[in-house]
């Protein structure tokens, strides 16, 4: 009797626990053909010279010799670095600082959360092209108001900063979408209580809004970081093949672009992404790590 | 219970078949007719190419031929992914920048014999060497059937001429002329001369070959840019971004040499003769405004007489294992016919590579009020110079475009930049 109740019980578990296969399987499925497939296809390619028409040979550690002696690689790892030091403080200050004043009690406060979001909603590409038209260093409205000639797009020294201004202004809305959220998590209770006991704005922004809001900061960070990281199209939209200032803008993406699909040497471009991967998480993890210093996650 | 599982996995594991199997296409269709697909890059000849299947299926019925138009900037990734996949449309336009790597891999129909039955010389009796030489794989058989060719010409902006008292460009026009041309321009209007920008065939392939140099050595092994003549003319082009009459290439990276011209910045550049008439379409406040000569001479060329224009050409070509070879091959041989070709021509799409059919493509320039002289881009066939390619162009070819720009931003001086231009080449096809 105990015997059939226990083969009938795991019976009914068997079929559970294949019904809930079947509904994953959709997701799971995607996941292996899109992600999974993909990635282990670029890691075997990296390890291989690769040949037109999809024909490749392996090769073993090649392409990552000749990435790591490369002067252009170094120069993609530092220009990437630098994009992500320009964009990622000053933005996420910046969609903080929105975000705050779009919580305060303002007339428009909806209509001001619109337009902040508008950017996120327009092609990347389209974006690109209207301010490559502003930065334009003849006819660019903006050289015109500065009644000075910048060469916003071909100085060397000068187009990662035009292309932070961009990234920042086209991400500031959504990350203060995100951060909005999370300060309107925050109980009004805890400023009453400030405000009873005499603190200041600045007080209660430092002591209450920070720590509370700090964990969608958190993930905000994560995000725009590894944005920042994997910067391709807006880069890829500003500087042209015949822009001069092409080695100071080339990121790790457009530099993998580049050497897989202009040159059509898709082993060392596969060894860049790998590359970029580790790089990706290495930052990830300590993130992660550090994020026990100043995420509070007790409400 | 069961029933209902049953019934989840087909549908499931259907849906998941129906995705693998909708992008495979059939050759013979429903209505018992051939249905051919036959892809191209540039809009402005869809028309005309239309045109040309359009008098093939009044012929052949049983064919239905869809021209199908993907951009330049994605045509090579979706045709490479296409051959991969075996999937290549029937018919499609190939470059000379990568009929190599695709005939080279056997990517290609072999159509050496393809008029064979007509005339074994017929390849020969109707297209120039430049043609033939722009449709062969490495080892010398055709894998195109040629569709045209063209030319680089000189366009000159004539008010600005008039207005600095300057005679129009002719075929005794050298460098010197070039020069004093644009300083007197620029004296005059404040506009800028000749624009020099750093692209290759629409700018320094020209001068190196007027000089006597040579971007590739005969055997195409080899870089020619440890040459006196090479080296010179590239100095003389890199050299005239110093002149004040010309911009230097962080205006060009913003601001094409066409823009420029077409909204009356500048007095000349170099354009190729197949934008000519897009651009009479699109700039009609400009006709009148301005003409098109053949390139200056060098006036003192380490061989040769000086005179050189880069000529490059396309072709029809078709999969090497496409399900309807025999018929496409027929479709070809029409492409290729004098029939065809001459469609071609007076559609205006481009100069048909056929030869003594020049004309048929300067007529179509008569349509408009002022008729430019585009007679002078087919005059220039008598000393043109087949465009530059070898089968590790694509290889080499970022890498001399980012020398050519360090030089450009002075990171290299000419010297250094060039000896890596030189090594780029030398070694882009070495297996390591």
């Amino acid at each position: 009797m105990a015997n059939t109740k226990t083969s009938m019980a795991s019976k009914h578990a068997r079929e559970e626990s294949m019904w809930g296969y079947i509904m994953v399987a959709p997701t799971i499925i995607g996941l292996i053909v899109l992600n999974l497939y993909p990635f282990l296809n670029t890691l075997v390619l990296s390890f291989s010279k690769t040949k037109p028409f999809g024909l490749y040979e392996l090769r073993g550690i090649q392409n990552y010799v000749k990435m790591f002696q490369s002067p252009e690689f170094w120069r993609a790892n530092w220009n990437t670095i630098y994009f992500c030091i320009l964009t990622v403080p000053i933005g996420i200050f910046l969609a903080l600082a929105v975000a705050v004043m779009l919580n305060a009690k303002i007339k428009g406060r909806t209509a001001f959360r619109a337009i902040f979001f508008l950017p996120m909603v327009v092609a990347p590409a389209a974006v690109a092209m209207v301010w490559k038209w502003m930065f334009n260093t003849e006819y660019g409205i903006i050289n015109t108001l500065l009644a000075h000639k910048v060469n916003w797009v071909t100085d060397p020294n000068v187009i990662m900063i035009t292309c932070a201004i961009i990234a920042i202004w086209s991400a500031i809305g959504y990350d203060a979408v995100l951060l909005l959220a999370g300060l309107q998590n925050i109980s009004k209770s805890y400023y009453e209580a400030a405000s009873l006991d005499g603190a200041t704005k600045w007080q209660q922004f430092r002591m209450i809004t920070l720590p509370m809001v700090s964990p969608t900061l958190f993930v905000v960070l994560i995000m725009r970081l590894m944005s920042s990281i994997k910067v391709y199209d807006l880069i890829y939209m500003m500087v042209e093949e015949s822009n001069p200032a092409l080695t100071s803008a080339q990121s790790l993406m457009y530099l993998f672009y580049r050497e897989s699909f202009v040159t059509g040497n898709r082993g060392f471009g596969s060894a860049v992404v790998i590359w970029t991967v580790a790089l990706i998480g290495l930052v990830t993890v300590v993130q992660f790590w550090g994020q026990k210093k100043w995420v509070n996650y007790e409400v | 219970m069961k029933a209902l599982k049953k019934a989840a996995v087909i549908t499931l594991s259907a849906s998941l078949a129906m995705g693998l199997t909708a992008c495979s296409s059939g050759g013979t269709s429903r209505d018992g007719k051939t249905h051919l697909t036959f892809q191209i890059w540039d809009v402005a000849q869809r028309d005309g190419m239309q045109k040309i299947c359009d008098a093939y299926t009044a012929k052949n019925p049983d064919v239905v031929i869809e021209v199908q138009v993907t951009s330049w900037s994605e045509y090579w990734t979706k045709l490479e992914a296409a051959a991969i996949s075996n999937q290549m449309p029937d018919i499609f336009w190939m470059h000379t920048n990568e009929i190599l790597k695709y005939a080279d891999y056997g990517k290609l129909a072999d159509l050496t014999e393809l008029y064979d039955d007509e005339s074994k010389t017929y390849y020969a009796d109707h297209f120039s060497e430049t043609s033939l030489g722009n449709i062969q794989g490495s080892n010398g058989r055709y894998y195109g059937v040629p569709k045209d060719k063209d030319t680089v010409c000189l366009v000159y902006n004539k008010e600005m001429f008039d207005a600095a008292g300057v005679a129009y460009p002719d075929e005794n026009w050298t460098w010197d002329d070039l020069i004093e041309a644009s300083q007197k321009v620029y004296d005059a209007t404040g506009k800028y001369g000749y624009m020099a920008y750093g692209d290759d065939q629409l700018g320094y392939w020209n001068f190196v070959y007027q000089k006597g140099g040579c971007i590739l050595t005969e055997d195409k092994e080899r870089g020619g840019f440890d040459q006196p003549a090479t080296i010179d003319a590239m100095k003389f082009y890199i050299g005239l971004q110093d002149y004040d009459w010309c911009p230097d290439q962080n205006y060009f990276a913003e601001t094409s040499p066409g823009t420029a011209f077409f909204s009356e910045q500048g007095s000349m550049f170099l354009e190729g003769n197949w934008n000519l008439l897009a651009e009479m379409n699109n700039y009609p406040d400009m006709i009148g405004k301005w003409d098109v000569a053949v390139l200056p001479k060098c006036p003192d060329p380490v061989s040769g007489d000086g005179r050189a224009t880069i000529s490059n050409g396309l072709c029809y070509s078709t999969s090497a294992t496409g399900k309807n070879l025999e018929i496409v091959k027929d479709v070809l041989k029409f492409f290729g016919s004098e029939e065809g070709q001459r469609i071609q021509g007076e559609s205006g799409a481009a100069i048909p590579a056929y030869e003594g059919l020049e004309q048929t493509w300067v007529k179509v320039f008569e349509q408009f009020d002022y008729v430019l002289d585009v007679q002078k881009c087919v005059d220039m066939f008598d000393y043109a110079v087949q465009s530059v390619n070898n089968a590790d162009r694509p290889v080499w070819k970022t890498q001399v475009t980012d020398a050519l720009l360090k030089i450009y931003s002075d990171t290299y001086t000419i010297d250094e930049g060039l000896k890596v231009i030189q090594e780029a080449i030398n070694t882009a096809g070495d297996d390591d």
